[in-house]
């Protein structure tokens, strides 16, 4: 299986975890382990130092893996950069989630705000993975300014609703010169390995595996989903059509003109 | 004169539902895709109250898909209980409770320095109606501190002018809690006797300015016991809609204050039981379920816990509702409401994490200000 290739850096695995919503720290690491991720998101403002026992980063730096900072919390592009800047220092990752929704209940990305601050954060060195609406142009946008991948929603977050913008993922992933990763919405299994098929780079999955019956389980099914998706599309998916395709052709005897 | 009730919070046209609603309403309202008035009214009906655990399986469905299997937690920090208004179910009234006192800047770092050891990063700051030892200048100096300390600041105060809301934004506060206490005017006038907190409207236009002044969030509530409940929610819905509308880029919370018999010798007209406290909450996660859910130590250990992450996403614990009262050894005065859930913060915690909810004390950063 090719690698999954950010910012320099290569990754077997194409299932990315965020790390919000556990029932506890200790679930969180078993999910995380069961996944096979080697990239998981942190938001800023779960880091505590002043208080480990209510602390995402050091547990999630003593497990080896490759942390990406998120600035969820941020409204607009200054306090994104800010908030890079500041988880950087912190993890010692330059990766970073560009998370700006400025609207606190349905939590839908500014493209605006998360554009000016991805042109900003990309100058400054970053790798930056921006969470957006799956909008084909911002996306080229994005890719312009040096984003090192685009991650557009399947749906709101938190939702469930799957990959309720797949046409424009696909028109996505057709002019995408970077790896596009999916990013929010999805619920099962299933929809992981369908958002690879299409041509996804990676998924990124958080609610689905936090709020399921077996959190651990759930991502262990989420990583054999990723992987078979990845390798369907690799292998070339047959086309879709309208009728039934005889296996033998039927119009073979018609040798003359 | 009472205050008006603006129309675009007038409840008229769905409190006849709320009352009579039969259980097939109340089971569509369960199932709506996008719940506005008309499903908040049916949940609120006496058929609802015969589905309550149906109501509760759906409220925590949606609690945990929107918060995930955690509850954050803050605490409350009286700064002052001077007060110039005149609230009759309320024990700090300006014709009640002599001495006074506020927290002298010095108090002031020494409770804030307590609290921050105790573990929490979100202090809600706390003072009664304006006066002047306790006036804006006051106030933005304890934000000031206290934002030097924790990751998350919010004020519970006085109404105010959103410019000098945007001068204790400027101070650190990320939010403000302004109850409206009831929605129903004449109501209103009858429980504020004298003073600032006499203008209905004044208070009703308050979440607004809040907003305007930048604050990135609003915490809204009625005093349940004061009127009709299902008037007093209705209302308290729509105004949150209304906000949220208007003010896009900002959050609402929904608290769930409630005056009980015992406290203070005051006895409310319109008392809420605990099942239908919890049928208001469950309506509001129903129908609002990406809204903040806050529940304070008003109220007792069983049905806090029963509530933590079924319909409550967010709790104080470990409050002292006394000026001065985290550094005081014991607790030597009544204070604006009486605690009725005293559990220290390990064994709260310790009831959150057997329910499998990840108490979480940070959920903010300094640097979103």
């Amino acid at each position: 299986m090719n690698k999954l290739k950010l910012g320099g850096k290569e990754f077997e695995s194409r299932l990315i975890l965020g790390t919000g919503k556990f029932s506890s720290v200790e679930i969180m690491l078993e999910a995380i382990k069961a996944s096979g991720a080697e990239l998981v998101t942190v938001a800023l403002r779960r880091f505590n130092r002043d208080r480990p026992s209510d602390d995402l980063l050091g547990p999630l730096t003593r497990l080896g893996i490759t942390l990406v900072p998120n600035t969820s919390g941020a409204r607009n592009a200054a306090e994104a950069v800010r908030a890079a800047q500041l988880g950087r220092e912190l993890s010692g990752s330059s990766f970073v989630k560009v998370e700006i929704h400025p609207n606190p209940h349905h939590l839908m990305p500014d493209p605006i705000e998360t554009y000016e601050a991805s042109r900003e954060l990309a100058r400054d060195g970053f790798i930056v993975l921006p969470y957006m609406p799956a909008d084909p142009v911002l996306a080229k946008r994005l890719e312009d300014v040096g984003c090192a991948a685009v991650m557009p929603l399947g749906s709101a977050i938190g939702t469930g609703q799957g990959l309720s913008t797949a046409e424009m993922v696909k028109l996505i992933i057709a002019d995408s010169g970077i790896p596009v990763i999916v990013d929010a919405g999805l619920r099962a299994p299933s929809e992981a390995a369908a958002a690879m098929e299409m041509g996804c780079s990676a998924v990124l999955v958080n609610s689905a595996i936090a709020a399921a019956g077996h959190p651990a389980a759930m991502a262990a099914a989420f990583a054999i989903a990723v992987k078979a998706g990845y390798a369907a599309r690799q292998a070339g998916l047959m086309s879709r059509g309208d009728h039934a395709v005889a296996t033998s052709p039927l119009t073979s005897f018609l040798t003359g003109s | 004169m009472p205050g008006v009730l603006p129309s675009f919070l007038d409840p008229a046209p769905w409190l006849t539902l709320a009352r009579t609603a039969a259980p097939a309403d109340v089971r569509r309202a369960l199932n709506a895709a996008q719940p506005g008035e008309t499903e908040f009214a049916a949940l609120l009906s006496p058929a609802a109250g015969e589905l309550l655990e149906d109501m509760a399986v759906r409220a925590r469905e949606l609690t945990r898909r929107h918060f995930g299997q955690t509850l954050t937690l803050y605490i409350p920090l009286y700064l002052s209980d001077y007060c110039s208004g005149g609230c009759v179910y309320c024990g700090f009234a300006a014709d009640r409770r002599q001495p006074r006192s506020r927290l002298e800047h010095d108090e002031m770092i020494r409770e804030l320095d307590a609290i921050k050891s105790m573990g929490f990063e979100e202090v809600l700051l706390l003072t009664g109606e304006r006066t002047p030892h306790a006036d804006l200048d006051y106030l933005r100096d304890a934000v000031a501190e206290a934002s030097r300390r924790f990751a998350a600041v919010t004020v519970e105060a006085f109404p105010m002018a959103a410019e000098e809301y945007r001068s204790l934004s400027g101070a650190g506060a990320i939010g403000v809690t302004i109850y409206q206490e009831t929605y129903e005017p004449v109501q209103y006038e009858q429980m504020h006797r004298w003073g600032p907190k006499r203008d209905y409207d004044n208070r009703l236009a308050t979440p607004a300015r809040v907003l305007e002044g930048g604050m990135r969030t609003v915490g809204m509530g009625a005093l349940l016991g004061l009127s009709d409940p299902r008037f007093d929610t209705l209302c308290l819905f729509r105004h949150a809609m209304q906000l949220r509308r208007r003010y896009w880029q900002s959050g609402v919370s929904i608290s769930f204050p409630r005056v009980c018999p015992q406290e203070g010798g005051y006895i409310p007209p319109f008392p809420v039981s605990d099942r239908y406290l919890a049928q208001i909450i469950f309506a509001f996660r129903i129908c609002m379920p990406d809204v903040p859910l806050v529940l304070s130590t008003r109220e007792a250990p069983g049905f806090r816990d029963g509530m933590a992450g079924v319909g409550v996403n967010k709790m104080s614990i470990a409050s002292r509702t006394t000026v001065g009262g985290y550094q005081a050894a014991a607790e030597s005065l009544d204070g604006q409401f009486h605690v009725n859930d005293d559990r220290d913060i390990e064994s709260f915690c310790a009831m959150l994490r057997a329910k499998g909810l990840e108490p979480v004390f940070k959920n903010w950063d300094k640097v979103y200000r």
